[in-house]
């Protein structure tokens, strides 16, 4: 994900100094060995860029002078051994040492922002702002330490090749050492002024390169090949890209004539007659005998050498803001302390679960956010919110088979986060044996709760793993495992596998994986539950993608193996509510009606309409 | 020899290389269009390329060895002096032209190529056959060009510019060289040699890659289990994520292994290349120079700036000049992806001359299909009739073979044997758009285009009238209310992708949208995929009314896999495994009490309990 951070950083310099500081520590606390050879690296590099011209100083003075041959030859042996000794270390450090020691301190940053993300609340997957930041955070934790490292070093570089580059210039004379330092400097402020320009351009031009993606994406995404074969719609299309391509290259010339004036006129050619400028007055010193050929070949030619490097010391410089944004947002994860916290008590065997009077809303206030984003970017909107709680109560025994039912956004799924604490509620109580929820063990908790969700997903690992759902033990957990998977109804597609429980799901690691269709994922799925001793399941949506022969199997096998279990089904097809002991209608968040099927039926409200409507014509007509 | 084996099989797609011919002719096409977009530019662009060329090489070595042997000389201050302000004039104009060209000429002019080449790709995508997406390679190759199509051109420019500049400069350079001492022109020559290391070197970078992709895919694999929210419930329970962060160590290990294996090597074979250029060319050429200026007095001060500068730059050069070649190489293989594209030509395609399809009776003959690449046929012998004015529910469970027969009806694909007529013609003979433009279809996986909501229901070009017709429409799918609530009524932009006020609708009002599709036309075909999937039931009964009410005298063939919908339908095609299996009216496949009157039970049998057996 490429992300610019368009606004212009704006960050006290203490604060820069604080972040960057941090995290330079971090690096050489975590992998000392990478900090000090790459300084070492970089000095060696900066040395060796100034390196070449004070050879051609030195040996063109020389000549000039009309030195020995044995005069000469120590100045070409030290040259030889320079570049020897320089390329031993440079290609031992680059080809080998520096690309395993980044990967360890990647390997180290990473696992801390795993932990860290194990351990997040999983509200804030659902708060999409929080979530792009996270998101991006991850992905780019490891290269921004090593860009944060890299910038140093190379300010390391620059700054001692400018500074010998400088001191040479001086010695040979003070004016010319001016005299570049102003253009330099003026090339600096010109590119200063070209950057924030750009910034500008791209901000302007973003919505115009997203219209360019997006008429690209149509023609070739297969998802509208239908679409566009049966209609004329790509005509419309071709003209959207033909006025869009009209604004990009007026937006183009706009910005080029200015461009032009910073860059060439102000950078360029002001640099080049500095360049002739200086030619022409050696040329003089040169002829009045004032130099050696060495000095002038040397001021001369160190002229682009100086301007590149002082300038990039200050680009390097300039930087520093920009990774101090990046870390603020990366220590706002790091310091997030999660809102569901573990009770201390152990917990009991499920004896029963009571709501009262619970409320919710999605609240992610307390999610670290950053002022900064991207003006292309806009989180998306969020869809949870609506789907929230209010002053629900209801409660269930050990044993009982409850249905959920409702549109889509009546807070169902929200329910089942509630229940599983994968949030607390705003207000109200979740009660189990007639204790606070929040007062136990959180992980022994969940361990109490086999769920299989609505979107449920497989790992790239064996089907036994992804079974019991971590790391697998061959010697207990094979009869269980195999149980389960028959339980579910995967037992026919087992036997064919050649390996087993130990097939390898998805090719992602292994070639020989095998994909499962989406209904053989969900037998999977459901497997879970039952391959542990869960006293409390709870099924979203469990036969989405089953098909009706398949879905009625399901239903059978859930009755027969959970027939002491308490089982929550969550369905907005109300064909699998009949089996429930009692069934809760939500309606916008609101526990509308609840009571068994008869009963609700009787009452004849939401329920019996949404129900009737469903069977109305395989009532009519058979 | 063993580990070598290993390697190959870990690099199935091995780079292929164009034969010269196709390379230049891929060349040439690419500067064709530069050409046929704009000539001046591209005249432009090599006016630019060729002033620009030997400057560096004057400005900077040539003149200060003029300088230096002038005054030692005493040589007339004048001829120096003018020699100077030559390369000043030359170097400053230059600056300037230069400016002019890369910040105003080529910007807004690339643009325009690029626009130009992707119309091309574009128009060529919308008129492929729908089997296209299906073949792997295709879609590849397709989506490669498209990315291509943006800067590949510029590209190409970018290495003819480099190719002359690097010509120039090296001639020049050994020119001189040759005029000051011939036996230079050997050290220029030799990091040639070490082409052999850079060839090496490159190999086993090469391999050392494409060996890390493997690990490269684990890690990416494990941080997407991490912060995908998708997983992040299954993440918390359970150790799963114990597993993960192993994998994630594990393959710390095998990267740093693999670095340890190429490293060194790769290390060796890039400090000869870096030895050889330096100390051996550069060091040697120069000590060779002294030594002549010094003891033998054949050449000059001057001279040993030239050889200074110009060994090491030819060395460099003629060196990069070999990877300067070599990217025409790559350039073209991407070039011929899109040549390839735009050579394409559709099996199915319009015919000018066909007749127009004016509706009609639709008979489906003995149709047997098969997607390309497949191991079965998808459908079997179907055939089937659909009278004018017909409403038809095909039913069946996943995978039975109705959508794919759907996509036969539309001509997305032609049947590998059996026929499909139109009004006794076969539908081959129709003119192909006349033929598709005979149905209204709302497909199961529809989709928004970001353009306003009338272009989103006509799916054309807006024309007078559009507006009260989409309106119309709306009231029939019941996307009305909720259209014209937004400010913009039926010139409301869908979604926010280009507009900021762009209205985000919910996938059920998506849904109506797509369905005021088959209302805002009067095509003898409707074809309903799936309608209401994403409807709540009251919606679903709604739309259902709505839609008989308004197909009256238009066929209609609606899939459905939830049977309640096809109770109405004045005939039912059950499809199994891509057979019809059973045909006929609600209550002749119930009587017939088999498999659709099986599936019917069971649906029904929670809705109306057990009785509904009896």
């Amino acid at each position: 994900m490429k992300k610019n951070n368009n606004k212009k950083p704006s960050q006290k310099l203490n604060v820069v100094l604080r972040n960057d500081g941090r995290m330079l520590l971090k690096v050489l606390k975590t992998t000392p060995s990478l900090f000090i050879t790459l300084v070492i690296s970089n000095a060696l590099g900066g040395l060796s860029s100034a390196a070449g011209t004070y050879f051609t100083y030195l040996l063109l003075n020389s000549l000039d002078e009309q030195k020995e041959f044995s005069e000469i030859l120590p100045i070409l042996i030290a040259m030889a051994v320079f570049w020897t000794v320089y390329f031993i270390y440079a290609s031992w450090y680059r080809h080998y040492y520096d690309r395993v020691i980044r990967r360890k301190l990647f390997l180290k940053l990473q696992t801390e922002l795993f932990e860290k993300a194990i351990s997040l609340d999983v509200s804030c997957y659902d708060d999409p702002e929080f979530y792009n930041d996270f998101v991006w955070a991850m992905d780019n934790a490891g290269s921004e330490a090593t860009g944060l490292l890299d910038d140093f070093a190379a300010l390391i570089r620059t700054l001692i090749t400018s500074g010998t580059l400088f001191g040479l210039l001086i010695t040979i004379d003070p004016i010319i050492a001016a005299v570049i330092m102003v253009s330099s400097v003026i090339s600096v402020i010109s590119f200063h002024i070209g950057n924030r320009l750009s910034f500008e351009q791209e901000k302007e031009m973003n919505p115009l390169w997203r219209t360019r993606r997006y008429i690209n994406r149509i023609f070739y995404l297969p998802d509208y090949a239908k679409e566009v074969r049966s209609g004329k719609i790509s005509e419309v299309l071709i003209d959207k890209m033909n006025e869009n391509t009209g604004k990009i290259v007026e937006m183009r010339r706009k910005y080029g004539k200015k461009y032009f004036v910073i860059y060439d006129l102000l950078g360029g050619v002001l640099g080049n007659i500095t360049n002739m400028g200086v030619v022409v007055y050696m040329f003089i010193k040169l002829l009045n005998g004032d130099v050696l050929a060495g000095a002038f070949a040397a001021s001369v030619g160190v002229i682009w050498n100086l301007r590149w490097n002082i300038s990039s010391f200050i680009e390097g410089v300039m930087k520093f803001p920009k990774h101090s944004l990046f870390l603020e947002k990366y220590y706002g994860f790091l310091n997030y302390v999660s809102r569901t916290k573990s009770g201390t008590e152990q917990v009991p065997h499920f004896e029963s679960l009571e709501l009262r009077n619970v409320s919710f809303t999605y609240d992610f206030s307390d999610h670290p956010k950053y002022e900064y984003h991207d003006e292309d970017y806009k989180p998306p909107e969020n869809t949870h919110r609506v789907d929230a709680l209010k002053n629900v109560s209801m409660s269930l025994k050990k044993g009982e088979k409850i249905a959920i039912v409702g549109y889509n956004g009546a807070g169902k799924t929200t329910l089942i986060k509630l229940l599983m604490r994968l949030y607390d509620p705003s207000d109200g109580q979740v009660l189990m044996n007639g204790k606070d929820i929040r007062e136990y063990n959180l992980e022994e908790y969940k361990s109490r709760i086999g769920t299989v969700f609505q979107d449920y997903k497989m790992f790239s690992a064996t089907i036994a793993e992804n079974v019991v759902n971590g790391e697998y033990d061959p010697e207990n957990d094979r009869e269980t495992v195999i149980k389960a998977l028959d339980a579910a109804g995967f037992g026919e597609k087992l036997s064919e596998l050649e390996n087993g429980i130990d097939t390898m799901l998805t090719r992602e690691f292994d070639e020989k994986g095998t994909n499962l269709s989406g209904g053989e994922q969900q037998k999977v799925a459901i497997a879970r539950v039952f391959a542990k001793p869960f006293e409390l399941i709870i099924m979203d949506e469990p036969s989405s993608a089953l098909d009706p022969i398949a879905e009625y199997n399901l239903n059978q096998a859930i009755l027969q193996y959970a027939a002491d279990k308490t089982v929550i089904f969550i369905s907005h097809r109300l064909s699998t509510t009949r089996m429930a002991d009692r069934i809760y209608m939500f309606d916008s968040g609101v526990l509308s009606e609840y009571g068994s099927h008869e009963e609700l039926m009787e009452l004849n409200g939401k329920y019996a309409e949404m129900f009737n409507l469903q069977a109305e014509n395989y009532r009519k007509k058979s | 020899m063993k580990n070598k084996e290993k390697l190959n099989k870990q690099k199935p797609e091995k780079k292929k290389r164009l034969p010269v011919g196709r390379t230049i002719a891929n060349t040439v096409f690419a500067l064709k269009q530069v050409w046929h977009v704009s000539h001046s530019y591209f005249i432009i662009y090599f006016v630019n390329t060729i002033l620009y060329a030997p400057l560096n090489f004057l400005s900077s070595t040539y003149l200060l060895s003029v300088i230096v042997d002038g005054v030692k000389n005493n040589k007339p201050v004048e001829g120096i002096a003018a020699f100077i302000a030559v390369i000043a004039v030359w170097s400053i104009g230059m600056e300037l032209f230069n400016g002019v060209y890369w910040q105003i000429i080529s910007p807004g002019n690339y643009d325009k190529v690029a626009n130009y080449v992707r119309i091309k790709l574009s128009q060529k995508a919308a008129s492929a056959d729908l089997s296209c997406y299906e073949t792997p390679s295709f879609f590849d190759k397709y989506v490669k060009a498209m990315d291509e199509a943006n800067d590949r051109i510029y590209r190409v420019m970018g290495s003819v510019d480099n190719l002359i500049w690097r010509v120039t400069y090296i001639s020049l350079s050994s020119f001189l060289l040759f005029t000051i001492d011939p036996w230079l022109i050997l050290f220029m020559l030799f990091p040639l040699l070490m082409g052999i290391f850079r060839r090496m070197e490159r190999k086993l970078g090469h391999e050392y890659i494409t060996s890390q992709k493997p690990i490269n895919r684990k890690q990416d694999y494990v941080r997407r289990t991490f912060y995908q929210s998708d997983y992040s419930k299954e993440m918390r329970i359970g150790n799963m994520y114990v597993r993960m962060l192993r994998v994630y160590r594990d393959s710390f290990y095998e990267f740093r292994d693999l670095t340890r294996k190429y490293g060194f090597k790769t290390a060796i074979l890039s400090y000869l290349q870096n030895f050889g250029l330096e100390v051996v060319t550069i060091v040697g050429a120069l000590t060779y120079a002294v030594y002549k200026t010094v003891v033998l007095k054949e050449l000059t001060i001057g001279d040993c700036i030239i050889v200074l500068n110009a060994v090491g730059g030819v060395s460099y050069n003629l060196n990069n000049l070999l990877q300067n070649i070599a990217e025409f190489g790559e350039h073209a293989l991407y070039i011929d992806d899109m040549r390839y594209f735009l050579d394409y030509e559709p099996k199915i395609k319009e015919d000018e001359n066909a007749p127009e399809a004016n509706g009609g009776d639709i008979v489906v003959d003995n149709v047997t299909f098969r997607y390309e690449g497949a191991e079965k046929d998808t459908l079997k012998g179907v055939s089937m009739r659909i009278r004018k004015g017909e409403k038809i529910a095909l039913v069946g469970l996943n995978g039975s073979g109705k959508t794919t027969l759907v996509k036969m009806l539309l001509r997305f694909y032609d049947p590998k044997s059996g026929s499909i007529s139109l009004d006794g013609k076969d539908i081959k003979e129709y003119r192909l758009s006349s033929y598709r433009e005979s149905y209204s279809c709302v497909f199961q996986d529809f989709h928004m285009f970001s353009l306003p909501v009338v272009e989103n229901v006509t799916l054309r070009k807006r024309r007078e009238g559009d507006e009260e017709l989409v309106e119309n429409a709306l009231k029939e799918s019941g996307g009305y209310d909720k259209i014209m609530s937004l400010e913009k009524g039926v010139n409301t932009t869908l979604t926010k992708e280009f507009d900021e006020n762009g209205a985000n609708l919910s996938v059920g009002e998506q849904q109506k949208v797509s369905l005021a599709r088959i209302f805002a036309d009067d095509s003898p075909f409707i074809i309903l995929d799936e309608p209401s999937s994403a409807l709540d039931p009251i919606a679903e009964h709604k739309m259902f009314e709505n839609m008989m009410r308004a197909s009256e005298g238009r066929s209609v063939i609606f899939i459905s896999h939830r049977l309640s919908s096809a109770v109405s339908a004045d005939r039912i095609y059950l499809m199994d495994d891509g057979v019809i299996a059973e045909e006929g009216t609600h209550s002749d496949l119930m009587k017939k009490n088999g498999k659709y009157a099986n599936m019917f039970r069971l649906q029904a049998e929670n809705y109306v309990g057990k009785e509904a057996e009896a």
